[in-house]
């Protein structure tokens, strides 16, 4: 059976525990920032930050509320990532997670494009780039830890488990508390549906979720566009290869 | 860059040049074998425990090693408190042993020197043995003026300790005391010295009542004065539980924090009114009878009868002497008159014994106080309390806090629920509430309201002083404080203390457990002084430095410390870790002091800004004199000790991994120190007073074994040196020995096997996060403190689900250890009247204290709101403004903005983020966290941001009397101006982390100073001298 967590908003108080844990299991290097504004930092996921906190400020229900939400690959149940990619780097094991091999990766990023969470980030100042993101702690998992992020979680935020009885735990949650939760679970039909969920007292959209993303299979929607990938095979290439070097530079520059 | 091959000597050549931004990666280095896969990482990885070595939380780790490295660290699956779970910082412990910032070598430089030169450890001690020994001999007092001895070497002092472990802080007790030093403080002075005033008197002793996981069992969580899911993480584990299980959770703050963004009701009032807020609640729950009736009458002094001279008038108590600003006390006491034991019952039957027998029991006749039990005596502490906080209605106090009428009346009533019998509610709180010129009476404040509501010896109740290092629970317990002895004995004092009979007799109360105070002195100067210390020279007593009125009658706590180090009283300096030019109050004031000194001794992990305090923005480094020494300190995975949690469970840590170069562990630096010191001083025959140092009881091996140090902590007996089983066995004749008595038990046999602060059993036989056998808590393993009071005064539990003591009808069942009278020394069971009748042990009255009796506190019986020392208002209660006992400090440095000023009209307060630990130099030299929360920054309205046109994110400064510091604007509605008065006042509020030195300093200008401490002001509470760091006035301006 898929394994999920529940992220429960009411709950985050933003301490961060979960970023900072997956950087150290996944080794990444810090990140050089600078103040953004808010509290948030680094600006958004990316090669070295697998997941992120941010912290929205607002009023709900004629209530001032700072709520936390932490980001990072959702896990979909039938991952668009999965279906575009061509040389089957990206891979859905059973258990959920999505995971990616870099060996057999070709750099085309079609994984990006067809991402709806704009999720994986690709490591466009290396010169043999990856695409990085979340892959669920799949090692831990392995070996029967849980993720890094929700072992972690001091405030009960997060928990860990079977997606199916974690649908119930949201419920339940939701059946006691209706006055204080949206009657909503966020990541049940997302996209067909993903490994992580989410539960909240303030409004979704309010806090910036996006909220557009239908409730179809991403790979479905990609299906005809595959059908025209052998056409492509060689133009398509050369042009991301092209982006690439533009964006590259532009990097650079920065 | 490849950031491997910067060492830290090729970055200080590099200086300022190079700005952070280059080093991106600096100092981590990759920790997994990159050739096993990935899920195998741990596989051959060896596994320590150790705690977490930031927050009190006092969080179990795992640290995994594999050839000598650490390659992960993650929570404890298994520890009580965090259950696997870490915040950000513990997560990043990683990035402190595997960093290359780290300091590797003794760095010196000379004075006037202008770059640090590398030395051997060897030399270091040699050289710092001998100004320690210079500077000691220079000035030493060894007589007072009235002939006492008081042994005061008044040029030296000592800071810092609260991030080492016990036995350390032990060990620089002891040398310290040894040396003659008065000028010794550290961290618990700055962040909770006024818990311990306020909570000693209230109810005997001075820390938090309950524990982290007890949070759990409460009903009602009011956070006041304290922002815990940001600076102890872990209590947003324990209070989830307890709002699932239905709890309220309650937030009052200056401003809208992580914390209030989980709280079900939040409270926005001005900073510096907390007692005006408390009052208010105290008002309300006795004018609507929503306390606990019984427990009031049975367990505190609300019946006791004051003495009718007793009197408060505009804002003052009775006794005020306007001219020492201080109280004569002595009208703040009880009524007394003489009668038998069964008194009512005799009472009743006629009665009045007037000879020394009473005519009717026959017992002998006693001085006893008199009580009202109907508490209608207009002199019962209970009209006299209903009376000073009837004042505190919620229409004046709206004025004074801003809060509006119907959120004062929500609060009160959703608070007070706690009051029924069967519910509890708990109090955390913080530096919020400590750190104000009025520290010690906020909490004053929270003792009688959960007095009053019966929350205090209760599961889920409690006040709960949340600390903020590691250890400074232990620190303190270990006296690294100018007026205390090991285990919250009063240090002597010259005037009231010449002799050790004089101490006895005038500190040693005839009732409660501190009549045993004999025994714990004495054992302690056995520990120190061994067989030297025997009864015919008072043990050694005169050993001890005797302090006196200290620097311009000022005493002498931090802020006389530094006052008296910038007008060149003090000479040499030796630093255990803290970063007082980040931390210290008006820093800029305490940054010129340290360069007044001939010489500073800095144990550290890293450059930090003390260290570098001599190259710091704005200075010529050729101009300061000071000799600096920094020595490298082993980090806590690196040694192995014990430290104490805030809930003051003592917890044993491991070594993991071997201390970088020539780092050390402070326990080998102080052991150096002391055998040098004692060699210097057994050759020179003139120096003055050197027998407390050469006869001083110092054996713990060549390589100092820590395990030595902590079996003399817990105690043994001096004929057979037979470890004791805890403080009961202790003996006022010389024939016991041990360092600090409240840790008596902890390690009450002579092997590793019986360090019970290494316990790890995880059975909790009650349910209520008890873990008797997991490490062990000070005082004899309780872990809620004044349990008594959790059961009726027939024994039965006021929560039959929370039970922790339950008398059956023939025995005591117990949950936790009983702390009162349950079994007679033959292992009888103790009724429950009996104890019901003594509920406090550690105070004289045996009651605890809604009225804090004469000698308590400095500023009175009662909590009382004064306006802090910078307030945009007058007093709206009385024409007192400020405290009236607070000692004020003159000077060019210590400049005021006074009532209302228009130069600094906006109400400035500090606080802390969670990505950073206090000074930040830890923090901020962890990439990780400094990648978190990179840059200083100024949280203000829209509206105050409008008025100014200011941006967000916009660099800006903020200014007070006494400085300014630059801050990146961080606009957000979190923050709004306070309704005082009818008028509209403006506040700011900024982290006090940063600062010049380390991996991120606050900004991208290496020229620039990021510390908010620059303006805040030296100023402290009426008791402890505590600055009040938390509120003062300010401006906000465009750069």
């Amino acid at each position: 059976m898929p394994k999920g967590v529940l992220v429960d908003l009411s709950r985050c108080v933003g301490c961060r525990g979960c970023q900072v844990a997956c950087k150290q299991w996944n080794q990444l290097p810090a990140e050089q920032t600078t103040w953004q504004g808010s509290y948030e930092n680094p600006p958004d996921i990316s090669p070295n930050t697998y997941t992120k906190v941010r912290f929205v400020e607002g009023n709900h229900r004629e209530q001032f509320f700072w709520r936390f939400y932490k980001t990072q690959c959702k896990h979909c149940l039938e991952p668009a990532c999965v279906s575009a990619c061509l040389v089957k780097a990206m891979e859905k094991k059973p258990g959920g997670p999505v995971t990616y091999d870099e060996h057999r990766c070709m750099g085309c990023r079609y994984c990006m494009i067809a991402c709806p969470f704009n999720t994986p980030k690709f490591e466009y100042d290396k010169a043999i780039p990856r695409i990085r993101k979340c892959q669920f702690c799949f090692d831990r998992q392995e070996v029967g830890r849980q993720p890094a992020c929700v072992q972690t979680c001091p405030s009960g935020t997060l928990k860990f488990g079977e997606r199916n009885e974690l649908l119930d735990v949201a419920k339940i949650r939701i059946y006691k508390e209706p006055n204080k939760y949206v009657h909503h679970i966020y990541g049940e039909h997302e996209a067909g549906g993903t490994s992580w969920l989410y539960i909240s007292d303030v409004p979704f959209e309010k806090l910036g979720f996006p909220t557009n993303i239908g409730t179809a299979p991403y790979p479905g929607l990609t299906k005809d566009f595959l059908y025209a990938v052998p056409i492509i095979f060689i133009a398509v290439p050369s042009l991301l290869l092209g982006i690439s070097y533009i964006k590259n530079r532009r990097n650079e520059d920065k | 860059m490849n950031t491997k091959q910067i060492n830290r000597r090729d970055f200080l050549k590099l200086g300022g040049l190079v700005p952070a931004l280059a080093l991106t990666n600096l100092g981590v280095s990759k920790g997994f074998s990159a050739t096993l896969p990935a899920s195998n990482r741990l596989k051959y990885a060896k596994e320590t425990t150790s705690i977490c070595s930031f927050c009190g939380g006092g969080c179990g780790q795992i640290v995994h090693t594999e050839g000598g490295k650490v390659v992960y660290v993650e929570g404890d699956p298994d520890h009580p408190v965090n259950q696997g779970s870490l915040c950000s910082k513990s997560n990043a412990t990683y990035q402190i042993v595997n960093n290359e910032r780290r300091l590797k070598k003794v760095l010196y430089r000379p004075a006037g020197g202008a770059q640090w030169e590398e030395k051997s450890v060897d030399w270091a001690v040699k050289e710092i043995a001998k100004r320690i020994k210079a500077t000691r001999d220079s000035n030493f007092v060894t007589k007072d003026e009235n002939g006492v001895t008081v042994n005061r070497a008044e040029s030296l002092a000592s800071i810092g300790g609260a991030a080492l472990d016990n036995e350390e802080c032990y060990l620089i007790s002891k040398i310290n005391r040894a040396l003659g030093l008065v000028y010794f403080e550290h961290e618990a002075r700055l962040c909770h010295s006024s818990t311990v005033a306020a909570l000693g008197p209230s109810f005997g002793r001075g820390a938090m009542t309950n524990h982290w996981v007890d949070v759990k069992n409460a009903d009602s969580i009011l956070v006041i004065g304290a922002n815990p899911v940001e600076n102890h993480v872990v209590t947003a584990r324990w209070i989830t539980v307890a709002k699932e299980k239905g709890a309220k959770l309650i937030v009052c703050d200056p401003r809208f924090t992580r914390t209030a963004a989980i709280s079900d009701l939040f409270i926005k009032h001005r900073a510096g009114t907390d007692i005006a807020l408390i009052g208010w609640v105290i008002n309300y729950c006795l004018e609507n009878k929503l306390y606990h009736d019984e427990y009031v009458r049975e367990y505190t002094n609300a019946p006791f009868l004051v003495k009718p001279e007793f009197g408060f008038n505009d804002g003052i108590f009775s006794g005020y002497d306007a001219a020492k600003r201080a109280y004569d006390s002595s009208t703040w006491d009880y009524q007394s008159e003489k009668a038998c034991k069964h008194k009512d019952d005799c009472a009743q039957k006629g009665a009045i014994p007037t000879e020394a027998k009473c005519p009717i029991c026959e017992a002998p006749v006693e001085t006893v106080t008199k009580k009202d039990m109907t508490l209608n005596d207009p002199n019962s502490v209970f009209q006299l309390l209903k009376k000073h906080f009837g004042r505190y209605t919620a229409d004046i106090v709206s004025q004074i806090t801003g809060v509006p009428k119907d959120k004062l009346e929500e609060l009160a009533k959703m608070y007070c629920e706690s009051g029924k019998p069967e519910k509890t509610g708990t109090i955390l709180y913080a530096m919020g509430a400590t750190q104000h010129t009025v520290g010690t009476e906020y909490i004053r404040g929270y003792a009688v309201l959960q007095l009053l509501l019966g929350n205090m010896g209760m599961p889920g109740g409690g006040i709960n002083a949340m600390r903020g290092e590691s250890n400074v629970q232990g620190s303190t317990d270990m006296a690294l404080l100018f007026n205390l002895l090991p285990g919250y004995l009063g240090v002597p004092n010259a005037k009231l203390h010449p002799t050790l009979q004089a101490y006895i007799d005038k500190e040693t109360p005839k009732t409660s457990y501190w009549s045993n105070k004999p025994k714990f002195l004495i054992s302690m100067l056995k520990a120190w002084w061994g067989d030297k210390a025997i009864k015919e020279n008072g043990f050694c007593y005169d050993y001890l430095p005797k302090i006196g009125a200290g620097h311009k009658g000022g005493g002498y706590s931090w802020i006389a410390l530094f006052e008296a180090m910038n007008d060149g009283k003090i000479k040499g300096l030796l630093n255990w870790g803290q970063n007082p030019a980040v931390s210290g109050p008006n820093s800029n004031l305490e940054l010129n002091a340290l360069g007044k000194l001939d010489w500073l001794v800095d144990v550290q992990l890293w450059e930090t800004e003390t260290a570098d305090f001599w190259k710091r923005p704005g200075v010529n480094p050729v101009d300061i004199k000071t000799e600096v020494f920094v020595l490298p300190a082993a980090f806590a995975l690196e040694k192995e000790g014990s430290i104490t949690n805030s809930g003051r469970w003592i917890q044993w840590r491991y070594q993991a991994v071997n201390p970088p170069g020539d780092a050390k562990r402070d326990l080998w630096w102080i052991d150096r120190f002391y055998k040098e010191l004692k060699a210097l001083y057994l050759a020179d025959k003139n120096a003055p007073f050197t027998d407390p140092i050469v006869n001083l009881n110092w054996n713990y091996g060549d390589e100092p074994d820590v395990h030595l140090v902590a079996k003399e902590i817990n105690g043994y007996t001096t004929a057979d040196k037979k470890q004791l089983a805890n403080f009961t066995k202790l003996a006022d004749d010389g024939s016991t020995a041990c360092g600090i008595w409240i840790y008596s038990g902890f390690y009450p046999g002579p092997d590793k096997k019986d360090n019970k602060a290494a316990g790890r059993d995880k059975a909790d036989p009650s349910g209520l996060g008890i873990f008797p056998n997991w490490t062990y808590a000070w005082p004899v393993n309780r872990r809620i403190i004044y349990n008594r009071c959790s059961a009726d005064p027939k024994g039965n539990p006021y929560n039959p689900d929370k039970a922790l003591v339950k008398w059956d009808g023939a025995k005591w069942i117990t949950y936790d250890v009983p702390d009162f009278g349950w079994k007679d020394p033959k292992g009888d069971m103790i009724p429950p009247e009996k104890s019901a009748a003594a509920p406090y042990i550690m105070l004289p009255e045996l009651h605890a204290r809604l009225f804090a009796t004469k000698g308590a506190t400095k500023e009175g019986p009662f909590p009382e709101h004064y306006e802090p020392f910078e307030s945009p208002v007058k007093n709206l209660l009385s024409s007192q403004q400020i405290n009236p006992v607070v000692k004020i400090w003159d000077g060019d440095s210590n400049k005021r903005a006074e009532v209302g000023s228009k130069e600094y009209p906006i109400i400035g307060i500090t606080f802390r983020l969670t990505e950073h630990w206090q000074s930040g130099i830890i923090t901020r030299n962890l990439p990780w966290q400094a990648e978190l929360m990179p840059e200083m920054f100024v949280e203000i309205s829209p509206e105050l941001a409008s008025a100014k046109g200011i941006q967000n994110g916009e660099w800006v400064k903020v200014v007070s009397a006494r400085g300014e510091v630059p801050a990146r604007a961080c606009i957000t509605q979190r923050l709004s101006p306070y309704q005082v008065n009818g008028k509209k006042h403006e506040v700011v509020g900024m982290p006090w982390h940063y600062g010049f030195s380390g991996y991120a300093t606050g900004g991208k200008d290496r020229s620039k100073n990021y510390a908010a401490n620059q303006i805040t002001a030296h100023i402290g509470d009426g008791n402890t001298m505590i600055p009040e760091y938390k509120v003062f006035l300010c401006d906000i301006r465009k750069m």
